[in-house]
């Protein structure tokens, strides 16, 4: 009796684990079937993205809807999904690998977890400094990391570098954010390819000492603290300025209309830009609809709507930003092939930790 | 013929389950835990240079105080509920345990909507009174301000654990000390803290744990703690093993934590020293001194609940036409569907493991209790890449098998939601395990004796007599667990199937591309379904106590 009851609640709990394991399987669409026609590819493409953006999702059922592909997605952060294809290996079900960060894609690259892509419509909508030279990733998105200022306490005649950040008159009133965040990671490494490691440190000691405030929030934070007063000047992204004149909050909007904008550097070494870019993975099942995905994203149509819709500026040279980053006028960007950005980072990390940026 | 009598004593299917169970489950964790003896490399000494010392105050800081004022605000609640009459008690008994709905991150995220220079605070003193008050009192990404955080959204583990202890075990000493004249600083100093020293701990090292591990509040608001080295070191610089020994570091200060209740706790026995409970009966108060304490609670309540709940209302309005869609139907059923079957499994495996440990002396089994906690102890994504490489390890063995069965496909186990919920289980075991261990320490082993001398099998005694006792403690490890489930996220992040997302996921699609305002609809459905849980939770107890 009462072993028939023990079998009983391990019997339950195995099956629950068993169904729980298998039952789900036959969800993940396609994924399955993928590998039993690997010459012929299974109208699926499979997609491991940081990205988390609403145009994305509208861009990915386009896609299905012109070519019948179907594109399974698994959303997270960069470098979780990166230890995550790594562990993987060669049995991932990943087609692409997409993120945010150029420095992460080389990181990717130099990894082993992805392959080179000969497409002519690739090599011609996205312009080299924008790409991997061995064609392992592409760019497909631009951000400028740029400097806002308070309109009325700052004239742009007083901007001039990056650089110039970090002398006395900006003393306790530059903000930018914490060095764990990536974007700032990849400003750095961008100096040290441009400057050398000395210089880097200079400027990333110099800027610790000239914050407003130990580094807190977010980008769009920084622009608040500007209005605040809290500083006079922050770096941040385009993208998030966009994102901040475009809120649903009245209050936002009213802060990024008291903001300027300005492109440091165009006198000098160009303005910090990194890109959002993907690549197709080492071991891909379904490469050929990876690559269409790909040029698909590159396209005139897609760039816009990047541009449009999610305030990025396109890498596609054929496409215009959109009216608001037009606005802004153009400018002069930094002249480095952005893997340079994945060479130095964990340098730039060190460097931040040994200056004591939080 | 000793080994035989030990054999004869204390291996049965109990003791077997549990060891297979703990050590499926702690495998990740475990694997962690021994790397840390691994030799130092370059990175180490960077971390242990620039970053550590700093990083270790700040966590021990953190740790201290929302160890402490969780331990005054919960036990205090804990107590006013029980023994005092005051305006809509009845509510406040569960509505106490709602802050636990909120995600500490996404409270942080909504603190700081309402301070921040845009917040309704600061903008209604501009726009309404013209009044431009220095922005330095508003910030709260501080310490101090995780440390408000922290407390105010995991008090309610205390309160619980500490309120279920008084109401049913502290009537006749409160009365005695009552009876002697004491006043009730005395008696809440003298009394009450030291009679639920046990309760208390049990509560205050869940709170730790979920601090210790937590990297969303800390991350957000730019606060160095060991979490955040823990990540620098694995995906900044792509050192595995710094990172790994980071992780060892912090269990190590969670195993110290717990040697340390362990030692608090010392010899003494709570268990019930008769059959029959008899509940304490409150008693009322002055009206000025009820209008006191009716104040301090609702400043909890609105604290904890209130505030975030309706700032995220506003923000949900704001939001709503932009946000919403079909999928979200989706999106509820996944978040319930993975919390429910965790939640079962989970309570399952506490109970074979907890029944096994009561019923042997052997010290062995007090280490399995002790490990249950591993998996609670590292951040989400740490656990995470354990469970991964565990089951890709699993594939790759049973590539035989699935080639034997027509399966074409080299991995499987590891991209399906087995692998998502085996994770669950392997990290929120503690939160189920915790109240059956309490729930078994306190009918102790009488019962169970007097049953086993009446001949009754001890499978039969385990249905008929010690689970419809601890039938509270089952339920209420059932909902934390629920609860946890819903508001998981790095585990989820990380270990995903193709195209399944949760509410949990979705809300920090938005909120960590710092639309905050959009990530309310989410939050609020988790909220909304966790606190759901907590209501059934409360009304099926009081419906049994009738």
């Amino acid at each position: 009796m009462a072993n028939k009851k023990f079998g009983f609640l391990s019997g339950l709990l195995s099956m629950s684990l068993l169904l729980a394991a298998c039952g789900n399987n036959n969800e993940s669409a396609g994924t399955g079937t993928a590998s039993d026609e690997e010459t012929k590819d299974a109208g699926v493409v499979n997609l491991y993205t940081s990205r988390h953006y609403e145009t994305d999702d509208a861009l990915f059922d386009q896609f299905t809807e012109e070519t019948g592909i179907e594109v399974n997605v698994v959303k997270g952060e960069e470098d979780e999904l990166m230890e995550r294809l790594t562990r993987e290996g060669e049995a991932t079900e990943a087609d692409l690998f997409y993120t945010a960060d150029a420095g992460r894609l080389h990181w990717a690259k130099e990894k082993g977890l992805l392959q080179s892509v000969e497409s002519d419509t690739l090599n011609a909508n996205v312009p080299e400094n924008y790409r991997d030279v061995d064609n392992q990733w592409f760019g497909l998105t631009k951000r400028a990391r740029i400097i806002v200022y308070a309109k009325d306490r700052v004239q742009p005649e007083d901007l001039s570098t990056y650089e110039a950040l970090t002398e006395e008159q900006w003393n306790k009133k530059v903000l930018i954010r914490s060095s764990d965040n990536v974007y700032n990671q990849s400003l750095v490494a961008s100096f040290i390819s441009l400057n050398g490691a000395d210089a880097a440190k200079e400027w990333a000691q110099g800027i610790v000492n000239n914050m407003a405030r130990d580094p807190e929030g977010g980008d769009r934070d920084q622009a608040k603290a500007v209005v605040a007063g809290i500083g006079d000047a922050a770096v941040m992204n385009t993208y998030y300025f966009g994102q901040l004149l475009n809120s649903e909050d009245a209050e936002e909007v009213k802060v990024a209309e008291q903001l300027g904008v300005f492109f440091p550097n165009q006198e000098t070494t160009g303005t910090h830009v990194n890109v959002s870019g993907a690549g197709v993975t080492k071991h891909a099942k379904n490469k050929e609809n990876a690559i269409k995905f790909l040029e698909f994203l590159s396209s005139e149509d897609a760039q816009g709507q990047f541009s449009e819709a999610n305030f990025e500026y396109p890498v596609n040279p054929n496409v215009e930003p959109a009216e608001l980053l037009a606005s802004w006028g153009e400018f002069k960007a930094q002249d480095l092939n952005l893997s340079e950005l994945g060479k130095y980072n964990a340098d730039a990390l060190k460097l931040m930790n040994e200056a004591g940026w939080k | 013929m000793n080994v035989i009598r030990f054999i004869r004593l204390h291996v049965n299917s109990w003791s077997i389950m549990s060891i297979i169970f703990t050590l499926l489950i702690l495998s990740p964790a475990l694997s962690i835990f021994f790397q840390i003896f691994e030799k130092p490399n370059e990175n180490w000494a960077h971390i242990q240079e620039f970053l550590l010392k700093n990083y270790i105050q700040n966590t021990l800081m953190i740790v201290f105080f929302t160890g402490l004022f969780s331990i005054l605000i919960g036990v205090s609640l804990a107590w006013f509920v029980t023994a005092y009459r005051f305006p809509l008690r009845r509510f406040f008994k569960w509505g106490l345990i709602l802050p636990l709905a909120i995600p500490p991150y996404i409270g942080a995220y909504t603190y700081h909507g309402i301070v921040n220079y845009t917040g309704v605070l600061q903008s209604t003193l501009r726009n309404e009174f013209n009044i431009t008050a220095n922005p330095a009192y508003f910030d709260i990404m501080n310490i101090p301000g995780a440390i408000f955080i922290f407390t105010i959204f995991l008090y309610p583990y205390v309160y619980i654990i500490t309120r279920a202890y008084l109401e049913q075990q502290s009537a006749s000493l409160i009365e005695n000390a009552r009876l002697l004249g004491s006043g009730p600083l005395e008696l809440f100093f003298r009394v009450i803290m030291p009679i639920s020293r046990t309760a208390i701990i049990g509560g205050a090292s869940l709170v730790i744990l979920e601090v210790l591990n937590d990297y969303g509040v800390v991350s957000y608001f730019g606060i160095q703690v060991i979490t955040t080295a823990i990540f620098q070191a694995w995906f900044g610089m792509s050192d595995v093993a710094s990172a790994i020994k980071l992780a060892g570091m912090l269990m190590a200060i969670v195993f110290l934590i717990l040697f340390l209740e362990k030692v608090l706790r010392g010899r003494k026995q709570y268990s019930y020293s008769n059959a029959k409970v008899r509940p304490l009966e409150p008693i009322s108060l002055s009206r000025e001194k009820t209008i006191l304490l009716f104040g301090y609670v609702m400043f909890i309540f609105t604290a904890g609940f209130l505030i975030p709940f309706v700032q995220l209302f506003q923000w949900m309005m704001m939001t709503y036409e932009k946000v919403v869609s079909p999928d979200f139907l989706q999106l509820i059923f996944n978040s319930v569907y993975v919390s429910l079957i965790s939640a079962f499994i989970i309570m399952i495996i506490a109970l074979v493991i907890g029944n096994f440990i009561r019923l042997s002396d052997s010290p062995w089994s007090k280490a399995v209790s002790r490990v249950t906690v591993l998996g609670y102890s590292i951040p989400g994504a740490v656990i995470a890449i354990g469970v991964l490489t565990f089951f890709l390890w699993l594939d790759r063995h049973l590539n035989t098998v699935y080639t034997a069965l027509g399966i074409d496909a080299p991995i499987i186990l590891s991209l399906g939601l087995g692998m998502l919920i085996f994770a669950y289980v392997s990290r929120f075991l503690a939160i189920g395990f915790n109240p059956v261990d309490a729930g078994f320490d306190k009918i102790g082993r009488s019962f169970t004796e007097a049953s086993r001398l009446l001949g009754t099998s001890l499978m039969r005694t385990f249905f008929k007599v010690d689970l419809p006792m601890i039938r509270g403690a089952v339920f209420g490890g059932f909902t934390l667990v629920f609860i946890e489930v819903m508001k998981e996220l790095p585990l989820t992040l990380l270990l995903q199937p193709f195209n399944f997302y949760t509410l949990s996921t979705k809300a920090f699609q938005y909120a960590n591309d710092e639309a905050v305002h959009e990530a309310a609809l989410a939050s609020m459905l988790i909220i909304l379904i966790s606190g759901l849980s907590i209501f059934v939770f409360h009304a099926v107890l009081e419906k049994e106590k009738k």
